[in-house]
């Protein structure tokens, strides 16, 4: 089959599958046979709403890295941490190997799926000088590591829940907190709700080498 | 199945064929001629390398007994502290939930409830929309009640599944203990027990489930 110069799609033969169930189904039921779902060849509109998502997203990342992100209390002395002042601070207590699990977590992984999708989606709409299989694996990557950056936020629950001793020891989040929950939530959705099918498509009319 | 027929409209033998013999990538919609996989084999998309399918690797007396493990092992997990910690003669203790408790109390009730939905909610819910899948299945798949059940069920799956993060909470829970081992000394529990067995269970059940193959279930 890929000896063909342009591979066949489903699109082309009037099939496509059913975006909930996985089913084969033809375009012109309408309907999924087993579940009953609406089924569509391609959803175009999935860019601009993942542009929408993606483009908050990105705004929201700003006050997630720049306004404090826990408030620690240690015997009357108050400390603000931003993600990465405290990073910074658990270099200099020499727990390197957690601090780079957290810089990967919540500094290097929200920033490359942003700039990831924002690539992938553009890559839809304009030709781009990037193998489409390089776009997917990346694609594919922000997808499974998105999540890992829940990480943050369960260590600030842990920690806000343990260390609760008023002026001696005490630990609370701080706004960037909800900032950086935001960022998460959206940018997962952003990835979700694109479909993906979109690039295959247009670069090909264009492109066939590729 | 005979409703089913009746809704398609009519086509020809050939379309028919094509129909069970081929698999669209749902990444980038290349056709794909299906052939028989030796277990453990996975088929990748040619063109864009996304998983198109695997053997089914779904036997559900298996899954019913990971799915009832890992029921018995969800309350432990969630109502023992996961992490205890002593400091100048006080033990503070904290569950999960007690966790996005404390986040939630603070006014950042977005972060609690990320919290609460990602470790302790999505995770109860996947347990148990598995587990009555897997006794429908067993038990009830042809009444009609139950088959409706069954889908709406499978439908949500792949939502409950991305939203419960477990994995993540456990590297969660030693990144905690490294950050505060140097200040106090830092317990285990039977929470973190069960929690630690409870996670082990989910990721096999997980492994085990193939969504796939359960949709598939509906049309024997």
């Amino acid at each position: 089959m890929s000896k063909l110069s342009r591979p066949p799609q489903g699109e082309t033969l009037g099939l496509t599958n059913c975006p909930t169930c996985k089913y084969l189904c033809h375009l012109e039921q309408g309907n999924c046979p087993r579940c009953g779902q609406a089924v569509q060849s391609r959803d175009r509109t999935s860019v601009q709403k993942s542009w929408a998502l993606l483009i908050t997203a990105a705004i929201l990342l700003f006050p997630a890295n720049l306004y404090p992100i826990t408030i620690m209390t240690s015997q009357g002395q108050v400390r603000q941490d931003t993600i990465f002042s405290g990073i910074n601070h658990l270099v200099h207590l020499d727990l390197l190997p957690i601090a780079i699990i957290l810089f990967t977590a919540s500094i290097l992984v929200p920033m490359l799926k942003i700039f990831g999708l924002a690539l992938y989606l553009t890559a839809i709409s304009y030709r781009l000088p990037i193998s489409k299989k390089t776009l997917m694996a990346g694609f594919h990557i922000i997808e499974w590591i998105g999540r890992w950056s829940m990480l943050d936020l369960f260590v600030i629950s842990i920690t806000a829940a343990l260390i609760n001793m008023g002026q001696i020891w005490d630990a609370k989040p701080a706004p960037a907190a909800t900032a950086f929950a935001l960022v998460i939530l959206l940018t997962q959705l952003a990835a979700k709700v694109l479909d993906t099918r979109l690039l295959w498509d247009r670069l090909e009319s264009k492109d066939d080498t590729n | 199945m005979t409703l089913d027929d009746r809704k398609r409209p009519r086509t020809d033998m050939k379309t028919e064929v094509l129909d069970k013999s081929i698999v669209l990538c749902r990444a980038c919609d290349l056709v794909v001629r299906k052939r028989a996989l030796p277990t453990g084999v996975r088929a990748l998309c040619p063109r864009c390398h996304t998983n198109l399918y695997d053997t089914p690797y779904c036997s559900v007396n298996g899954m019913l007994a990971l799915c009832i493990t890992a029921l018995v092992l969800y309350f432990p997990a969630n109502f023992f502290p996961v992490l205890e910690m002593h400091f100048l003669g006080s033990i503070r203790t904290t569950t999960i939930a007690g966790g996005a408790m404390a986040v939630a109390s603070q006014g950042y009730w977005v972060v609690g409830i990320a919290v609460l939905v990602a470790a302790v909610i999505a995770p109860g819910l996947l347990i148990v929309s598995i587990l009555t899948q897997v006794l429908i299945v067993k038990y009830r798949l042809r009444v009609p009640f139950f088959r409706n059940i069954y889908k709406k069920l499978l439908k949500q799956h792949s939502l409950l599944a991305q939203l419960s993060m477990l994995e993540i909470y456990m590297i969660s829970i030693f990144v905690s203990v490294f950050q505060l081992s140097d200040y106090t000394d830092l317990y285990f529990g039977i929470g973190t027990f069960c929690f630690t067995m409870l996670f082990i269970m989910v990721i096999f059940m997980q492994r085990e489930y193939d969504i796939e193959h359960m949709w598939s279930v509906l049309d024997e």
